[in-house]
Parts: structure tokens; sequence; C-alpha cells
């Protein structure tokens, strides 16, 4: 095990990174910009080093910093959390030459689902359902065109370099391909510095339904069933759920063991999102995440399973101690993401939190970073905390969600809860019925004016 | 709330900085020096710790007691403005291990009261095996120095005031 783990990453993963840590036993050490020098990880953590200034670029992305801080204080493993460095495979690479443990999934797989195509092409190979679309890459209008109309239009042009949302274009008809093609690929060489288009067939109103894997890096894998996170603005996940509404046990043994399969044939180590859109029955694949997610407390309330332990543990070299048959599912998790922004223009509100209580109670578990007094920085996300609810069904559930949503204090900044009151009152929210443009749909029509 | 994190680095430490510097104390010392002979005299009293030494030459910005021998006093800061709020402050602009002199050992760049000019280097802050030479951002006289040779800085830390 370890000695002592570095956490490359700051708000409330970092803070949940700590409490599997100190869980284990593990040392900690915290990394901040001085804009978190009062983060609650930092004050919890054994040691801290402050690595640069607000920016990301010159503190939570900065490379050289992060080893320094590994070297001066001799940890020997370090957590990269979500987002930042934590699918950054050359970083992994670094650590692993300077015999740091980088607690994640082998460099060689970060890198092969970091390129959409070729996530694809593998997804395809292992035996999980793809989108239809092209084989690789597409290059001239004319070699697109005959590819779309096999596809069948509509179609997406979708950026190769990109993932989570970004980089994608749709074309309704063949006269708008053009179009899409070059808005795409300017579009992606700005943002991902790389204009590699493909196409796909554009789904209309899928659910977006995701498989939690876990694996020790020597052939073992289990599934830890799905979450549901249809429910999406401009990409970004705003409610979760599991077990999916849409989704029996059949259907998700099936698609389970179809992605724990693929990832015992690719060795995989470490803890990974298989991501799908779900229309009629059928599972289309779009991408792999090679991190813990946000929304992972889902998943660890329904099958009591740390996720961050499992991560730290296999990393370590552990083996799986888990069989499919001894991961068992139990009721029913709803997890909202609270930001300080507007509930209706969702414009960010940064600033201090005079007021705080969150809820508490049976099922109830917040995860969050800040504290009463705290001031949300403006130079990173928005996300105040996750609100996660626990029920022995999807009722009880929303019942615990409603209430708990109706006990949460915050102050002096402005949040997405009013979004979430309104959302758990919907018809179409209780039911279950719901697909990815779902919530745009309803704040399109005036959700949150009434 | 709860317990303070500890630092790895020097703020985790408590400086004492003592009033005044003793001037008979040093002078007593560097006379007893050239009475015995002796190239070093290291006395501690009262949290203060003083040391005289005597080296072949002097050193390069070095403040002596004494005209020809040149000791060098090693004293406990002077200040009364907490060190990271001094206008003169000089503050690591990395993480890494900070070392007085070129490399580990050597001869200190700068001692205190040393005087500089804008550019001189001030001390090495080393990471990955890469030497950084931190020079002194404007002209002056180095006041006091907060860091040991060896110890680890994080970014942002105080390791010297000049004025």
């Amino acid at each position: 095990m370890f000695d002592k783990i570095l956490i490359a990453n700051r708000g409330e993963i970092a803070l949940r990174v700590l409490r599997a840590c100190k869980e284990l036993g593990i040392p900690t050490v915290a990394v901040h910009s001085t804009a978190d020098a009062d983060a609650m990880h930092v004050r919890l953590a054994d040691e801290s080093v402050c690595i640069g200034p607000p920016t990301a670029r010159d503190s939570y992305l900065n490379i050289p910093a992060l080893l320094a801080a590994c070297e001066i204080t001799g940890a020997d493993a370090v957590h990269p959390g979500y987002g930042f460095l934590s699918e950054n495979a050359r970083f992994a690479e670094i650590l692993e030459e300077h015999n740091i443990h980088f607690i994640g999934p082998k460099p060689a797989h970060i890198r092969l689902m970091g390129d959409k195509v070729e996530a694809k092409r593998t997804a395809k190979r292992l035996g999980i359902p793809v989108v239809p679309g092209s084989e690789g890459s597409v290059g001239s209008d004319e070699e697109a065109l005959p590819i779309a109309r096999e596809i069948g239009f509509p179609v997406l042009v979708k950026a190769a370099a990109g993932g989570g949302g970004r980089g994608m274009k749709v074309a309704q008809g063949p006269d708008d391909l053009s179009n899409a093609l070059a808005t795409a690929r300017a579009e992606s060489k700005a943002a991902f510095g790389d204009d590699t288009v493909y196409l796909e067939k554009y789904l209309e109103r899928p659910r977006h339904i995701e498989i939690q894997v876990l694996a020790d890096g020597q052939g073992h894998a289990v599934h830890l069933g799905e979450r549901d996170c249809s429910l999406q603005r401009r990409h970004q996940k705003v409610w979760e759920e599991s077990p999916s509404p849409a989704l029996n046990v059949n259907a998700r043994d099936a698609i389970g063991e179809t992605v724990a399969k693929a990832m015992r044939e690719l060795e995989y180590l470490g803890v990974g999102t298989v991501e799908f859109l779900y229309k009629d029955g059928k599972f289309y694949f779009i991408e792999m995440n090679t991190r813990i997610q946000v929304e992972h407390p889902v998943t660890e309330m329904i099958t009591d399973i740390d996720l961050i332990l499992e991560q730290i543990r296999v990393a370590a070299g552990g083996d799986l101690q888990l069989t499919q048959a001894n991961v068992k599912f139990h009721g029913h998790s709803i997890e909202c993401r609270i930001n300080a922004e507007n509930p209706v223009s969702f414009r960010p509100s940064p600033g201090k939190i005079v007021h705080y209580h969150p809820p508490g109670g049976l099922g109830v578990r917040v995860d969050s970073a800040v504290y009463h007094g705290y001031t949300i920085p403006p130079f990173y996300d928005s996300l105040v905390g996750k609100l996660i609810v626990h029920g022995k069904t999807r009722g009880e559930c929303l019942m615990r969600l409603k209430r708990a949503l109706g006990e949460f204090v915050i102050e002096g900044i402005e949040t997405t809860l009013p979004l979430f009151r309104a959302l758990v009152q919907e018809k179409d929210i209780i039911d279950g019925d719901y697909h990815i443009h779902w919530l745009e749909e309803f704040l399109a029509k005036g959700g949150m004016e009434q | 709330m709860a317990n303070e994190p500890k630092k790895t680095t020097s703020q985790a430490r408590e400086r004492n900085p003592s009033p005044t510097i003793d001037h008979d104390l040093v002078r007593e010392l560097a006379k007893l020096l050239d009475e015995t002979g002796l190239t070093e005299i290291d006395f501690e009293r009262d949290g203060q710790r003083v040391r005289v030494a005597r080296h072949p030459q002097p050193i390069a910005g070095a403040t002596g007691m004494a005209a020809a021998a040149a000791p060098t006093i090693l004293s406990t800061p002077i200040t009364a403005v907490e060190p990271g709020k001094h206008p003169g402050v000089v503050s690591s602009p990395m993480v890494g291990t900070a070392y007085r002199g070129s490399e580990p050992g050597a001869r200190p760049y700068v001692e205190i009261g040393s005087t500089v000019s804008a550019g001189d280097t001030l001390l090495i802050v080393e990471a990955m095996k890469t030497m950084n030479q931190i020079p002194a951002p404007r002209a002056g006289r180095v006041i006091q120095i907060l860091i040991e040779d060896g110890q680890p800085v994080e970014f942002g830390e105080p390791l010297m005031i000049i004025e």
C-alpha cells in the first residue's frame, strides 16, 4: 500500500479522496493554488503545499510543480481526481518515470480512450455495440457524403479529439453536411488543436446511460451497474440516478457483462465509465472515461462499495476481491449537482457563503467542500456540492430528495437549488420519462419562470 | 476549525525574533576567538544563537564586527513585521528545495547584511534536479533570511527580505 498520497485536485473531489485516504490510514498531501489556501481538504490534510497562483494552468495543471511537491513531501502516489490531469496520459507516464504511482488506468488505455476514433474502433473490436458511423475519420466533403448517406441522415459530425459533448455538429440532410463539417473542424482545431472529425448517426432523443466498471489490471473486472445521466444542460450532467428508470434487471445484466468482459480482455486497471446512448432498447457506445466520475456516489449508494478506496487498492497492486456475484444492488439513488449559478440564467455566482446548512438524516449524503463562511473562488468550476439521496424505491428516493432540498440552506451566493426543487415536482421526472434534450426543452419553454 | 495541517515548510515552525543583536556578546566572542586562536565559537542563550567563525578570507558582502579576520555572524532575525507582508519580501516562485549556495553545502550567495544589486542571485530553488537561481528583484540589503539550507519551500513562501 502507498506510504503517502498527494491529491492533485481541489474542491469536493479532493475532499472525497482525502476521506478515503484517512479511512485507509494513508497520510495525505494537499496541493493547492493561492486561491485555495483555505480549502477544507487543505485544512484536513496531513501536509499541504502551495503550488502556484490561482490560474489552473499555473497550479493544478502545472506538472513540474506537482512533481516538485511529490519530491519535497516524499509522496509515492498521486490521485488525480477528475478533470485537470486525470486523463492526461503524459502526466501518468511522467509520474511513472519518477517512480511515483498514478492512481488510475494504464497510460496506454488513457491514450486509447482519449482518441474518440480509436476508442470507438476498440469498443467495436471488443464486442461493445457502437453508433453506426464512419469507419475512421473523414477527410473531404466528397468522402463524407456517401458515408453519411449509408449511415442515414441526420448525422453528427464529431471531433476525434473532443469528448464530453464538445466539438459536435448536426447535419440534418445532405445540404447541411458541408457546413457542419467545416464548422466542426474549425471549432475542434480551436478547442483541441486537432481538426480530425468522424461521422455518426444522430439519434433522436436518446437517454444517456453509463456503466461503471472496476478492474485490477490483471484481467479481472466487474460492472457496478448503470447510471442514467440524461438530464443535461449544454452537455453538462445535472441530475444522475441509478438504476435507470428505463432499464430492467435483464437489460442491465446484459450490457454490464458485455462491458465487464471487454475490460477483462483489455486488462484494464482501476475505475472507468463506459457511456452509451440508449434508444428503443438498444445501446450505442459513445465514449469511455478513464477516471473517477463526478457522479460516482450514486453507484456507491446502491452497491455499498467505496469506489475511491477500491481505486487506491487496485492501483497499489491489490487483486479485485469482488466477483460479479458479490456485487449487489439495493434501492435507488439520485444525485443533484448544485452549482453556484443563477437558477434561471445560469450566470455564475461566486462569492462568500454567509449561511450554510446542509440536509441530513437517513439516506442523505452531501459531498461538498464548502462550509459556513467559505468564499467560492471565481477561477474554477462552479460546483458547490452534490446532494445524493438513497431510498428503498425510486418513489421513496424522490420523497427524500424533495425533503432534503427543502432543508438545504446556502445563502450569500445564488445556487441551482431552485432548479432541483422544480424538477422534483415535474411529472416527467417523477415518471422517469426523460431523455438527453428534456432539460433544455424544459428550460426553453420557461420551466423555471413560474 | 480542527487541527492546523503541518506544513512541510518553515511556516509551520515558530519564529521567535529577538528584539536586538547583543553587540557586547558578539564583541566578547570575537575577542575570545582572537585570544584563544579558535576558528569557531557557537553560543546559545535564551533562544538566541550566535556563531562566530574565522574564515581564511572575508565572504563577499558579510558584515564583520572586527576588521581583520572578518568573523561571520549568524543570528536570529530582527524584524517586527510579519515576513510574508514585508514590502521587501522575496517569495518563492516555485515548489522545490532551497539552497543558500550554488549546490548543497556550498558557500551561501548572500548573508544577512549583504548588499545586492537587482538580478544578483540570492539562492537556488531546486526541483527535479534542476537548479533555479532566484534573483534579487531590486537593489538593497538583505535584512532577513527566512529559510535554511536544504529546506523544502512552496509557491509564495517568503524566502528573504531585502530593504
